[in-house]
């Protein structure tokens, strides 16, 4: 370990000796970033932080980053936003439709980018993004943000399927009517085995089932053109009560209320496993596949890890919930920088997506912080060292932090590529088999003054009383009465507002 | 009425407004005055001045505009507070939970107090109270931790008490158990902290009392109900009003600490409401305006309660 610092060390002096040479314009950039290795020291640029060094070499900028816990993210920025004379230059906001990210855009807080984004001589990476995701991201028409591209077709369901096989699933299940008999034969299996791993962030798993099930994803259109809450849909009531049964059949850990999401794992890789299926994002299945075959020795060529999504309803139809909007979050530029900056800056996030910016924000430097094997995949230790991975990932995080944060590959991946295990080449070509799918929140870029106000209250509240029905404490009158508390505290406002939206764009 | 204006004579021998008094002093003690200067200027600048922020309450506040150009929106966010049907509930569960603390907290020190008064070896009451001190340290994430570890299902007294009853109590998730679980963690966690003041007071009773008392014939019980709370009763009331000054507050990271999806109807109190739409979705004029009605409430409760301790013949507060 100290002779890789050390290592480190000297790589960063002969960086920073050689430094003096490029780079004729320098600017220091102060960014906000949600940092997922708080844990970690973080080397600065005077550090000798060999990743900054190099950004600083091919740019010019020398990046001056505040991490934030990614937990209290939220938070932070609505305390960052009301510091108006301190603001960071360029920072991540998390929800693009979040009644802060609004209101701020609105307010003026963020440079509109618009222009830029259509500008392809000179930001041509930039500009070769998706328009329909820049459509979902923007605030009154303008681009305020470039969003951080996420592939729409990730969520779905990932089991071991040598449990199933026990409980006489050999096979994937083809239908959702055969997951349900599966997971509830499952439970059956062993009073101390859970079948789905749950924890507090429960929208997934609802979301997943419910939408798999054929409900609408948020808001749904009816027969006669009228907008609706998706838990007013039967078969969103449908999917909720396969979840009560399978919790009272003591398929769900009765505590899983408790259980933050950054514990999310611990219930599959404890030994043995104390939950054996997950309803959420699929890159997740591949990495427990991974972990597993690192771990427990499991052979790479039989995966006991299955991923199932894209499978038809009892109407025949198929349905993915759309793990995000085509976009996790968006890069801000703050009213902090100058006008005579902004262009600069544009100028630094349009490298951030280039081949050069994408590796080294995303992988770092070859050699210290990921390494080319002889098979030509990268990989994130070297050769003949997998034994010692652990401490190599240790070191990355203290170089690398979360500055893949920063990292937007609106056009497209451009970093060297990992070796495929099975259950990553599937996922990757679910990922473009099962686009088509995936179903969109109609509402999702109308306006409701109401939704921005209350509309994080309510659904909470409906959210909860769902989870209290999950695990029995309510029972269905207990649970329309929450639904009916929705419409009286602003639900009905909201559907009233989409509604004149809506009827007004069917024009 | 005669009697009052007996009253009121007495106290103003000389005649004369406040104002005329005022004067009077101003000249003869002059640089006792000039010396107060300082003080005032800070509590004007950084305790007076700080309060007009309270404007963005009566408007659609944007950090970017600043308080004088966001627009002005009157009562309104008052009104929207009220128009929702949730704040009885916001209320409700702040008042039982404050009272709660103050029928099962506030009390505990003074009985802890109390019993360490009547340890006799001062080797063991100092080692006793250094370890009861310790909890006060312990930051209430770690507390909340410990409680999660002990009574989730897999711990020591979900399965003691499922083993002895014959059937599981949710700790952690029925609303019914929340606010005791609350108040068990402020007690584990105060109650040692919270005897220093009563302590500190015990020590001004006259131990001569205590011997003329035992040589009357009292008893431990008798010397401790005649003697020694009346010592402390002045202390106990003025905890007691400044204490009533706070019944709105419940703090929000223990609630939101201990809250998830099967308690959340008891646990959402005023401030986690501030917390959760204030600081986690950024309205701030609305989340001022419920803050400026639990201030004014709070100046309301503490006022009339060191009246009532007035009338009870108590010192109180001021």
């Amino acid at each position: 370990m100290k002779k890789l610092v050390s290592l480190f060390l000297c790589l960063a002096m002969v960086l920073s000796v050689m430094s003096f040479a490029a780079a004729e314009e320098d600017m220091t950039l102060n960014v906000m970033l949600p940092d997922f290795y708080s844990d970690a020291d973080w080397k600065t640029l005077e550090d000798g932080n060999p990743v900054l060094q190099a950004i600083y070499e091919k740019t010019g900028v020398k990046l001056n980053v505040t991490w934030v816990p990614n937990s209290g993210y939220g938070e932070q920025t609505t305390l960052t936003l009301a510091d108006v004379n301190n603001l960071p230059e360029v920072m991540v906001m998390q929800g693009p439709r979040d009644a802060i990210m609004l209101k701020s855009a609105r307010d003026g807080a963020f440079w509109d980018l618009t222009d830029f984004v259509a500008d392809a001589a000179n930001y041509p990476n930039l500009a070769a993004g998706e328009k329909s995701v820049y459509d979902n991201i923007a605030v009154d028409g303008r681009l305020y943000g470039i969003y951080r591209a996420r592939a729409y077709a990730r969520a779905g369901i990932y089991y071991r399927n040598d449990y199933a096989a026990q409980a006489g699933y050999a096979e994937e299940p083809a239908t959702v009517e055969e997951f349900k008999d599966m997971c509830l034969k499952m439970a059956a299996l062993d009073p101390n085995l859970y079948v789905i791993n749950m924890c507090k962030y429960v929208a997934g798993t609802i979301g997943i089932m419910t939408v798999m099930n054929g409900a609408p994803y948020q808001y749904g259109v009816n027969a006669e053109g009228k907008i609706y809450p998706a838990f007013e849909d039967p078969a969103f009531q449908e999917g909720l009560d396969f979840l009560r049964e399978l919790y009272a059949a003591g398929g769900i850990d009765p505590n899983f209320m408790t259980i933050e999401s950054g514990n999310w794992d611990d219930a599959e890789r404890s030994d043995p496993p104390k939950a054996v299926m997950r309803l959420d994002c699929l890159d997740n299945g591949y990495r427990y596949e991974e972990w597993l075959e690192e771990n427990k020795g499991t052979d790479k060529e039989k995966p006991v890890v299955s991923l199932l999504t894209a499978i038809p309803n009892k109407d025949g139809k198929i349905q993915i919930w759309p793990q995000n909007i085509g976009a996790s979050g968006e890069i801000v530029i703050t009213k902090a920088v100058s006008a005579e900056k902004l262009p600069k800056v544009v100028k630094f996030l349009d490298w951030c997506n280039s081949q050069d910016g994408q590796t080294l924000l995303n992988c770092g430097l070859q050699d210290v912080t990921y390494w080319i094997h002889s098979d030509g995949f990268r990989y994130t230790y070297p050769e003949g060292e997998a034994e010692n991975s652990a401490t190599y990932a240790a070191t990355t995080n203290v170089i690398q932090h979360s500055l893949n944060q920063l990292g937007m590959n609106v056009n497209g991946d451009l970093t060297p590529p990992t070796a495929a295990t099975l259950l990553r080449s599937e996922y990757n070509k679910n990922l473009e088999d099962n686009a088509q799918y995936v179903i969109a929140n109609p509402c999702l870029t109308f306006e409701s003054e109401t939704n921005n106000l209350m509309g994080s209250t309510i659904n909470q509240a409906v959210e909860d009383a769902q989870v209290q029905y999950i695990a029995g404490k309510i029972d269905l009158a207990g649970l329309q009465a929450a639904y009916a508390d929705w419409h009286a505290e602003g639900g009905d406002l909201i559907l009233q507002e989409y509604q004149t939206v809506y009827d007004a764009q069917a024009k | 009425m005669t009697t009052k204006a007996v009253n009121t004579a007495v106290p103003r021998p000389n005649g004369g407004g406040y104002w005329k008094k005022l004067g009077l002093d101003l000249a003869k003690n002059k640089w006792l005055y000039i010396m107060m200067i300082p003080g005032l200027i800070y509590f004007l600048v950084f305790k007076y001045l700080p309060m007009w922020g309270i404007v963005i309450a009566f408007e659609d506040y944007s950090p970017f505009l600043g308080p004088f150009k966001s627009a002005w929106k009157g009562l309104y966010w008052f009104q929207r507070f009220f128009s929702t049907r949730k704040w009885i509930d916001y209320l409700s569960n702040t008042l039982i939970l404050s009272f709660m603390s103050i029928v099962f907290t506030f009390p505990a020190p003074i009985i802890l107090a109390l019993l360490l008064n009547e340890i006799r070896s001062t080797q063991y009451k100092k080692v006793t109270q250094t370890l009861l001190y310790m909890p006060h340290f312990i930051s209430i994430v770690i507390v909340v931790s410990i409680t999660y570890v002990i009574f989730g299902t897999e711990g020591i007294i979900y399965k003691l008490t499922t083993q002895m009853l014959g059937r599981s109590i949710d700790y952690l998730g029925d609303p019914k158990v929340f606010r005791w679980m609350i108040v068990g963690q402020s007690i584990w966690k105060e109650t040692g902290w919270g005897t220093i003041i009563f302590l500190a007071a015990l020590t001004n009773v006259d131990t001569q009392l205590y011997e003329a008392a035992m040589i009357d014939g009292a008893n431990r019980l008798q010397r401790l109900w005649h003697i020694t709370l009346p010592a402390i009763r002045s202390t106990i009331v003025l905890m007691l009003v400044l204490r009533m000054g706070s019944v709105l507050d419940t703090g929000y990271e223990h609630l939101i600490l201990m809250s998830n999806a099967l308690n959340r109807s008891v646990s959402q109190t005023l401030d986690v409401f501030v917390y959760q739409n204030g600081i986690v979705n950024g309205q701030l004029s609305y989340t001022t305006a419920v803050g400026l009605m639990k201030s004014i409430v709070s100046v309301i409760l503490v006022v009339s309660s060191n009246k009532i301790a007035h009338l009870l013949g108590e010192e109180g507060l001021y």
